[in-house]
């Protein structure tokens, strides 16, 4: 795995080292490593399979990593508790569908000890005031997701792992969301989002981690990666990012 | 819990209830002399046989068919919905979290069990006469299944990864239990001694107003482990195998403590009839003797005559003696082939090195052949007995209440608590 990180241990926030996952025979994550960096948009790039969800699911504790660890802004040695400084957002889930939207929310608010005074804020920016009194298990796929990530936004966690923000959105929503995100980085919230539309995460975040077949194959800004891939190819910097997640990957 | 499931468990108590409490009072007031039948006498006209354990066994029914699918719903809905993927993140405990939804199921209980309180109140407005003791009993016994019946469910939503697979297993373990009881019917012994402790076994004893020390602990036990079970597997972030190793220690523990709550004699017969108990003078006199008494039984488990001298008397009397010990000899499970053996329908009595050879199963007769080997004088007959509260009053009114006043209650409640939900 190639990584550039100059200065990786002064701004870390969350350090991953050798998360490990096999289901059964397959591996889905294979000796991962890398950092999440304070005030951030980290992207975790990778096509479909690569291993993103199951990564997110290992770092919120959804589910278990055979091996691996999670240290928390490494050098402290005062024991935190991973729920309290990240949130997992997941992709594809309807939950409590039986229920309003505004009901789930609240609930989230109570059960989670969310931020109620972001409440008004985060209804109006996901343009959810039309949906509060609709159930859950009722609404389209990219109403679902803006209403999974209105609970995550409201959410008191610094880190806020999101799995795959974009997905079901169409174009002007993307846009709104995109900005949605970078508003809350900008508030100083770190956040780390799965995206396998390359041309999505280009736009959106500030560093990658890039996914292959369960494995990190390089972590850093678009400018770094672009200079790795020159440099692995030994061809002129590749003009995309696309261009260079194949090359990287 | 208010899911629709929930609602469609609450709208079906009513009437379920409602008609086993109606055939009940209707055959209750035949047997009292209404329509000019013929009355009975004493024991029949006791309300817990006659009424409630009827009227009460409809939330057997509602607890083995209709609640498993509200408890698998509120746990294994959350994990198919992917709620369960939000709730793992917070630092509440699986066990406190799975305790919570328990308690909650509980509470759904007790809130579809107005409808037998219903029942008590129209049976109180017809003059039926009621002994809170033993209704008390009866409920708590239901209580106690329902509990049985919310952990079973809650350890198979949280073992199994979907929802059907949960419902197949729990209805398995319940109709699983049905067939234990028919094979203890059959083969006897141990067969019989588990059977014992199954739900369907613990509601009789509870409906004939018995309250037995070992049995509930027993259940306490079933449903600790059932929730302790479903912590463990709601905890989707430990391994597997951990949780594998942490079920099999779980197990093994809950039978360490299931197994010695067998040894729990004391029992408490709550029914104002004492069905379960030997007259007061009876007891005393047999609180005498201190030796301990072997009773063999010569009879196959199901010859009508040894379940006469099981319910009659060998029950009643492991109740007051605690060094009695009783043992079965049969070659069959029917006896139908065993009357050619001249000892067959024997029953062989052994107290302090004196023995007795009995054929009478009536508890008359093994309280004279006991007071005999020991050689006491047999107290006087009680005059205090028991003359039932015959009553021969139609069910008035109850087809209203339980067909048309409840479901109509059921609905308004539902379409209020979406009106306030939304």
């Amino acid at each position: 795995m190639a990584q550039i990180h100059p200065n990786e241990h002064t701004k870390s926030l969350v350090r991953v080292r050798g998360m490990s996952k096999a289901y059964g025979q397959v591996t889905a994550l294979r000796d991962v490593e890398f950092s999440i960096r304070s005030g951030e948009l980290l992207g975790l790039i990778g096509p479909n399979g690569a291993g993103k969800t199951t990564l997110f699911e290992c770092l919120a504790g959804v589910q278990a990593a055979d091996t691996g660890e999670f240290m928390l802004e490494p050098g402290n040695t005062k024991r935190i508790r991973r729920s309290s400084v990240l949130f997992y957002v997941p992709d594809g889930i309807a939950p409590w569908p039986d229920q309003p939207v505004n009901w789930a929310l609240e609930f989230c608010l109570g059960f989670f000890g969310g931020r109620r005074d972001l409440y008004q804020d985060v209804v109006r920016d996901l343009s959810l005031s039309g949906l509060l009194q609709s159930r859950v298990g009722a609404l389209s796929k990219g109403q679902r997701k803006r209403v999974l990530l209105a609970m995550g936004l409201l959410m008191p966690q610094p880190i806020l792992l999101i799995d795959e923000p974009f997905e079901g959105l169409d174009l002007r929503q993307s846009r709104d969301v995109e900005a949605i995100l970078q508003m809350q980085v900008s508030l100083g919230r770190t956040l780390f989002v799965s995206i396998h539309q390359i041309a999505d995460a280009a736009r959106v975040c500030d560093r990658f981690v890039l996914l292959s077949n369960g494995s990190v194959a390089a972590e850093g800004t678009l400018d770094e990666l672009t200079a790795l891939a020159a440099g692995r190819t030994g061809s002129p910097p590749p003009s995309d990012f696309e261009e260079v997640f194949l090359a990287l990957t | 819990m208010a899911s629709r499931a929930w609602w469609l468990f609450l709208a079906l108590i009513g009437p379920l209830v409602g008609v086993s409490f109606i055939s009940a009072v209707n055959t209750y007031a035949e047997a009292s002399g209404l329509h000019g039948t013929a009355a009975g006498v004493g024991e029949a006209f006791s309300p817990l046989v006659g009424v409630w354990a009827p009227t009460f066994s409809a939330c057997e029914l509602a607890a083995v068919f209709l609640l498993p699918f509200v408890a698998i719903r509120l746990v294994a809905g959350d994990r198919q919905s992917g709620a369960l993927k939000l709730e793992l993140q917070h630092p509440m405990s699986s066990l406190a979290r799975i305790s919570t939804k328990a308690s909650v199921l509980v509470l759904g209980w007790l809130i579809a069990s107005l409808a037998t309180v219903a029942a008590v109140a129209l049976w109180k407005s017809y003059g039926g006469s009621i002994y809170p003791p033993e209704l008390a009993t009866v409920a708590f016994g239901h209580l106690l299944n329902a509990g049985l019946i919310i952990a079973l469910a809650a350890a198979a939503a949280s073992v199994t990864a979907n929802p059907s697979t949960a419902a197949i297993l729990t209805l398995t373990v319940t109709v699983g239990s049905w067939i234990l009881s028919f094979i203890a019917a059959v083969q006897g012994g141990f067969w019989e001694r588990a059977a014992g402790y199954t739900p369907t076994s613990m509601v009789a004893e509870f409906q004939h107003g018995l309250v037995r020390l070992d049995v509930v602990l027993i259940a306490v036990t079933l449903i600790l482990t059932g929730i302790g079970l479903a912590a463990v597997w709601l905890r989707l972030g430990v391994a597997a195998r951990r949780r594998a190793y942490e079920s099999i220690a779980l197990l093994v523990l809950a039978a360490a403590v299931m197994f010695s709550c067998t040894f729990a004699r004391a029992s408490w017969d709550f029914s104002e009839n004492r069905m379960n108990s030997f007259s007061l003078a009876d007891e005393e006199t047999l609180k005498q003797i201190h030796a301990p008494l072997r009773i063999e039984v010569h009879l196959a488990p199901e010859d009508p005559r040894r379940v006469d001298l099981e319910n009659r008397a060998l029950s009643k009397l492991q109740r007051i003696m605690p060094k009695l010990q009783i043992a079965y000899v049969s070659a069959t499970s029917i006896g139908l082939f065993e009357q050619s053996n001249p000892h067959y329908g024997e029953i062989w009595y052994d107290l302090a090195g004196h023995h007795a050879v009995s054929r009478v199963t009536t508890a008359e007769g093994v309280l004279e052949t006991i007071y005999s080997l020991a050689g006491i004088t047999p107290p006087e007959s009680d005059e205090n007995v028991f003359r039932g509260h015959p009553l021969a009053a139609p069910p008035r009114g109850a087809a209203l209440v339980f067909y048309g006043i409840w479901p109509l209650l059921v609905v308004a409640a539902m379409i209020f608590q979406h009106r306030r939900n939304s």
